[in-house]
């Protein structure tokens, strides 16, 4: 018998859900930072958890930034263990001070338990497939067509729209319920 | 006058009033092949326009950029519409000026998304202003010499 497939902690959502919404960020961009922090609560709140949308996250570290390929390797390593929304929550909000510094460790450290910490931390160190997600992702990113963090890609009936930058929540609300609204 | 004295500025206008119409065409048409969302993020970027009006300005300027664009370009109240065109290009320059002024990380939009806001940007669209000044005071010239008695 096949192992069960390991649920894709970047995924939330109904399968159902007519819209899917792929935001790639990087860990170290501010302007995704702002997008996670303001936009992405009152999605989930509003279209997430409704069934309306499904929200995948994908990783696309800029070569710029030079701890935003570390800070996905412990966001990943979360995730391997069910932490995901926890730690990646946690880097964008303590971005600034673990981007000065690169302190990534420090920062995943005050919200996981010794022994979660101790998990990933191993998985950091050691996994040579940590890394797979985000190759994907910006593999997928450079089919989309991306040139900067934050975008967002709109999908539905398999059509996909990507939108630059960072939309304001308000904006973004009109934009799906239009959407939503056309069937 | 010369025969060449005569035709030159003529061809000039034309010229001009062709590289102008196709300006605001492709602003409008490269706008109008995204979602409105896009556009709206980019105006949004400026903080200029208040959140109830994104929508609007989004899904209406590629419009007008597109309907300016193809009445330059038939020549039909050209004087008027290289006027409106200037008026557009003198409005966008101007809250470009500010953003970079300010340091703000601004996508221009200005034919579709993807374009970071810099001296680039704005040297280019001070030429484009430039030429919409040329094309309309040209177009004006030319009016008051057609009417000028024989």
């Amino acid at each position: 018998m096949p192992p069960p497939a390991v649920k894709n902690y970047k995924l939330s959502g109904s399968p159902s859900a007519p819209v899917t919404l792929e935001l790639y960020t990087d860990f170290e961009c501010p302007s995704c930072r702002m997008m996670y922090l303001d936009v992405l609560p009152p999605l989930e709140a509003q279209y997430v958890a409704t069934g309306k949308v499904q929200l995948l996250h994908r990783d696309f570290p800029l070569p710029m930034h030079p701890y935003s390929k570390l800070a996905a390797r412990y966001a990943n390593a979360a995730g391997q263990i069910g932490k995901y929304d926890v730690v990646a929550g946690q880097l964008f909000r303590t971005q600034p001070d673990w981007a000065q510094n690169g302190n990534v460790d420090g920062a995943v450290a005050k919200v996981l338990s010794q022994a979660d910490m101790a998990k990933v931390r191993d998985l950091v160190k050691g996994d040579s497939h940590l890394d797979d997600t985000v190759t994907a992702d910006v593999a997928m990113g450079n089919k989309d067509n991306l040139n900067q963090t934050p975008t967002l890609v709109i999908v539905k009936n398999g059509k996909r729209q990507k939108i630059d930058g960072n939309v304001p929540f308000g904006i973004l609300k009109t934009y799906l319920d239009q959407m939503l609204a056309k069937g | 006058m010369t025969e060449s004295k005569r035709w030159w500025p003529r061809l000039l206008l034309l010229a001009g009033q062709i590289v102008l119409a196709c300006i605001f065409i492709a602003a409008g048409y490269l706008k109008l092949r995204e979602p409105w969302l896009q556009f709206a993020v980019s105006i949004n970027s400026l903080k200029i326009v208040p959140d109830n009006m994104l929508e609007l300005f989004a899904r209406t300027l590629p419009w007008i950029e597109l309907i300016l664009g193809i009445v330059i370009l038939t020549g039909v109240w050209l004087r008027w519409s290289a006027a409106a065109g200037s008026v557009m290009l003198a409005v966008f320059l101007s809250v470009l000026v500010r953003s970079y002024a300010l340091g703000m990380q601004v996508d221009c939009g200005c034919f579709g998304s993807g374009e970071p806001l810099g001296p680039k940007t704005l040297a280019r669209d001070g030429l484009m202003l430039a030429l919409a000044l040329s094309v309309t005071i040209g177009a004006f010239l030319m009016r008051r010499r057609q009417s000028r008695p024989a």
